[in-house]
């Protein structure tokens, strides 16, 4: 079998998210949809309203009283970040088993998915272009879901690619994925979430975060959003391994962010403390 | 073996002979490595920012958080446990990476180093090994026996500084 079958092969065998999730979706795609509708698909699921009301609860985002309805639950985060809790809570071998091709550990994808989302949501304050916060924070928690199916494809080879990385024989890790396989964790990724019935604009993000300029110009503001997340969480020290920080910063980014230098500090602090707190939310009982 | 990790904003002496102290995954931030050969200690700090002003109160609940306040904290402790303020601190210093064709706008792996040495030199104290910058994700780890300062990034194996 060629390595393109064998990825494909790969990709077909990811486990889908729940129903749940793609139904979600699907209500959301839908303008007209209520915010009723929503709130009564969470809360047939049992386990989804106990991540739900988590995640509401956690000190990132409490208001100072308990939420214990999944209506104030999801006027408090918003439907795509819903829908990112969804697809999580259903999608353990994408987030939370170890990549082994990446030298990463157990645990470490997750963190680096939850990091990313929460600055990107963060980062969408400063589109130029309003962005959605919540829609951000779902497109940074997915950016990376191709890595679960790369890491088996590139273990052996991953001190090389680092090494590459670093003496400049590649521009970045993604060249390197692409030089070795012929394809890349973000395009994988894009295959997987078009694979999910995800909507286009969350494959496009996912598609395009190392590699925003090549983006359809309608998708830009959010696909500039996620690489910057990205970034951001990486130098927080939360990467998946050996490819951590071995990606490029497009400097184009001004045209669709608005970001000051004397806001990073701040920044960088929120985001700290709400990984901290979201993370032990979630990993609550 | 027993290793005890410091987390980001953290900071911790030792002089436990067979202990390890430790600190994963660095990123942008810096350790603070501090090794008194007089009287054993080995102290790690964690900084993650340069400077405390722009949040207080973080400040007073973590100050390891910060360069100036995290320096002055990881100092007082040595002192604590046995560094007698005379003779000379072995100072080193980890981290403060940043991803590649990094702007100046989010270059905080840079600003970090350069608070970590001025916070230093309030002091008189400077850095004997620096392994700062570029575009790689470092670990350290600090053997309280023989003071040695280990470093590891994934996929790149180990390196004494
Ligand atoms: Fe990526
Ligand atoms: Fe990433």
């Amino acid at each position: 079998m060629s390595i393109a079958d064998a990825i494909a092969k790969k990709i077909a065998e990811q486990p889908i998210p729940s129903l749940m999730a793609v139904q979600l979706l699907k209500v959301i795609e839908d303008e007209d949809h209520s915010l009723k509708e929503v709130v009564r698909l969470v809360e047939t699921d049992a386990s989804l309203t106990t991540e739900v009301l988590k995640v509401a609860n956690s000190a990132a985002y409490y208001r100072g009283q308990p939420v214990t309805t999944i209506s104030r639950a999801v006027l408090l985060l918003g439907e795509m970040m819903v829908v990112g809790v969804a697809i999580c809570a259903s999608s353990s071998i994408v987030f939370h088993a170890p990549l082994d091709g990446y030298n990463s550990q157990k645990g470490e994808m997750w963190e680096h998915s939850l990091r990313t989302a929460i600055a990107a949501r963060e980062l969408a304050r400063y589109a130029r272009k309003s962005i959605s916060p919540g829609l951000a924070f779902t497109a940074g928690l997915l950016h990376d879901i191709g890595k679960s199916v790369i890491s088996g494809f590139i273990a052996g080879s991953t001190e090389e690619m680092a090494q590459s990385c670093q003496n400049g024989g590649v521009t970045d890790f993604i060249e390197a994925e692409r030089k070795l396989l012929g394809t890349d964790h973000a395009e994988v990724g894009y295959a997987l979430a078009q694979r999910w019935g995800l909507p286009e604009l969350l494959c496009a993000a996912i598609r395009d975060h190392h590699q925003p300029a090549q983006s359809d110009e309608k998708y830009k503001g959010l696909v500039y959003t996620v690489h910057l997340a990205d970034l951001i969480s990486m130098i927080g020290g939360c990467g998946t391994g050996s490819d951590s920080l071995a990606y490029r910063l497009d400097n184009n980014y001004v045209e669709y962010i608005r970001f000051e230098k004397e806001e990073l500090e701040l920044l960088l602090l929120k985001i700290q403390g709400d990984f901290v707190s979201l993370k032990t939310a979630i990993l609550a009982d | 073996m027993d290793i005890v990790y410091v987390g980001v904003g953290e900071f911790l002496t030792s002089k436990t002979p067979g202990q390890t102290i430790r600190t994963l995954a660095l990123g942008s931030c810096v350790a603070v490595i501090t090794l008194d050969p007089k009287s054993r200690t080995a102290g790690l700090l964690h900084v993650a920012l340069p400077d405390s002003s722009i949040n207080k109160k973080r400040a007073d609940e973590r100050p390891g958080m910060f360069a100036d306040t995290g320096i002055v904290k990881l100092l007082d402790e040595m002192k604590a446990s046995g560094f007698d303020g005379t003779g000379a601190l072995t100072i080193k210093l980890a981290g403060g990476a940043s991803i590649m064709g990094i702007n100046n706008t989010f270059n905080i792996g840079k600003r970090n180093v350069l608070a970590v040495r001025k916070c230093l030199w309030r002091y008189r104290l400077g850095a004997v090994a620096e392994e700062v910058g570029g575009n790689i994700s470092r670990s350290v780890s600090v053997d309280i026996m023989s003071g040695r300062v280990i470093i590891s990034s994934p996929g790149m194996g180990d390196w004494e500084i």
